[in-house]
């Protein structure tokens, strides 16, 4: 069959096809739950242990732990805190509850208020140990602190 | 005669704005958890009062409880430890070092650590604590 001729015929435009937005949204949704559901948070935060605009930390660090004297003090400037390898401080060979720990040390910084204190650890204790001492004594307001480092092989004699 | 109001045709809910802040929340959720994914196994920093902001950038060194390294969220051996931290400190002297420590690790794995970065030249350690409740 032939059109007439002058007739013209026009093929109907088809209609443009969608795409469906459902599918994305829900492999979206199912990513985000996924991710939501598996990360963890924490804020975390950080103790400088190095500083490089420290000069006296380099010379403290160099002070090989064994030539410190066993208990006390370092020198008559120093306050030293020994902690045991079960968390407890000591202080001049007196085992310390946290709070006598912290009013100790407050009242030692009342009299020397830039008296700077020496942890001296025992390499058994565990770091929670450590950074809740060096906690306590920032709370007590101890402008500066130090930690003498243990050698690996005093760890069988905490 | 009646009137009736011709009904209102229904218009369709904007997808766009959903779809935009569900890919905001992905990407933020997928960082997050890239960060949290940074050592091989798991670990709990821990808890202090007295820290302050982390700082961006550096290299994370993570010590698990039973002594195991990792550098960036790679397991190395200790003795590896020098090998791959001297030539990142020679192109960047400044170079921030994160102890990321679990929280039960003992202090004879982790300051002999720090003792030897300080020995390879690193100036800027930090240790990473998680904010106390």
């Amino acid at each position: 069959m032939t059109a007439a001729p002058g007739v013209q015929l026009r093929r109907r435009p088809r209609a443009r096809a969608v795409i469906s937005l459902v599918p994305m949204i829900d492999v979206l949704i199912l990513l985000l739950i996924f991710f939501m559901v598996t990360s963890t948070y924490l804020n975390l935060d950080f103790i400088p242990a190095i500083r490089a605009d420290d000069p006296e930390a380099a010379a403290a660090s160099e002070t090989p732990a064994e030539t410190l004297p066993a208990d006390v003090a370092i020198s008559a400037r120093t306050l030293l805190v020994r902690l045991q390898a079960d968390g407890t401080a000591v202080i001049a060979g007196q085992r310390l509850t946290p709070e006598a720990l912290q009013s100790a040390v407050a009242a030692r910084l009342q009299e020397q208020p830039d008296l700077p204190v020496m942890i001296l650890p025992s390499g058994a204790a565990n770091t929670q140990d450590l950074v809740t001492l060096m906690d306590r004594l920032a709370a007590a307001g101890a402008p500066s602190v130090r930690i003498v480092r243990v050698e690996a092989t005093e760890v069988a004699t905490p | 005669m009646k009137l009736r109001r011709r009904t209102r045709r229904m218009t369709p809910e904007p997808m766009l704005g959903l779809i935009n802040v569900s890919f905001f929340l992905l990407v933020f959720f997928m960082l997050i958890g890239r960060m949290d994914a940074s050592s091989p196994f798991a670990l709990m920093p821990p808890a202090a009062t007295s820290g302050t902001d982390m700082p961006a950038g550096g290299a994370t060194l993570s010590i698990a409880a039973d002594g195991r390294l990792a550098l960036e969220g790679t397991e190395i051996e200790p003795a590896a430890l020098a090998l791959a931290v001297v030539p990142r400190l020679a192109e960047n002297p400044a170079l921030l070092i994160r102890i990321n420590a679990d929280r039960d690790a003992p202090l004879h794995l982790v300051l002999p650590l720090i003792a030897q970065l300080e020995g390879l030249g690193a100036q800027n350690v930090v240790l990473v604590v998680a904010e106390a409740q």
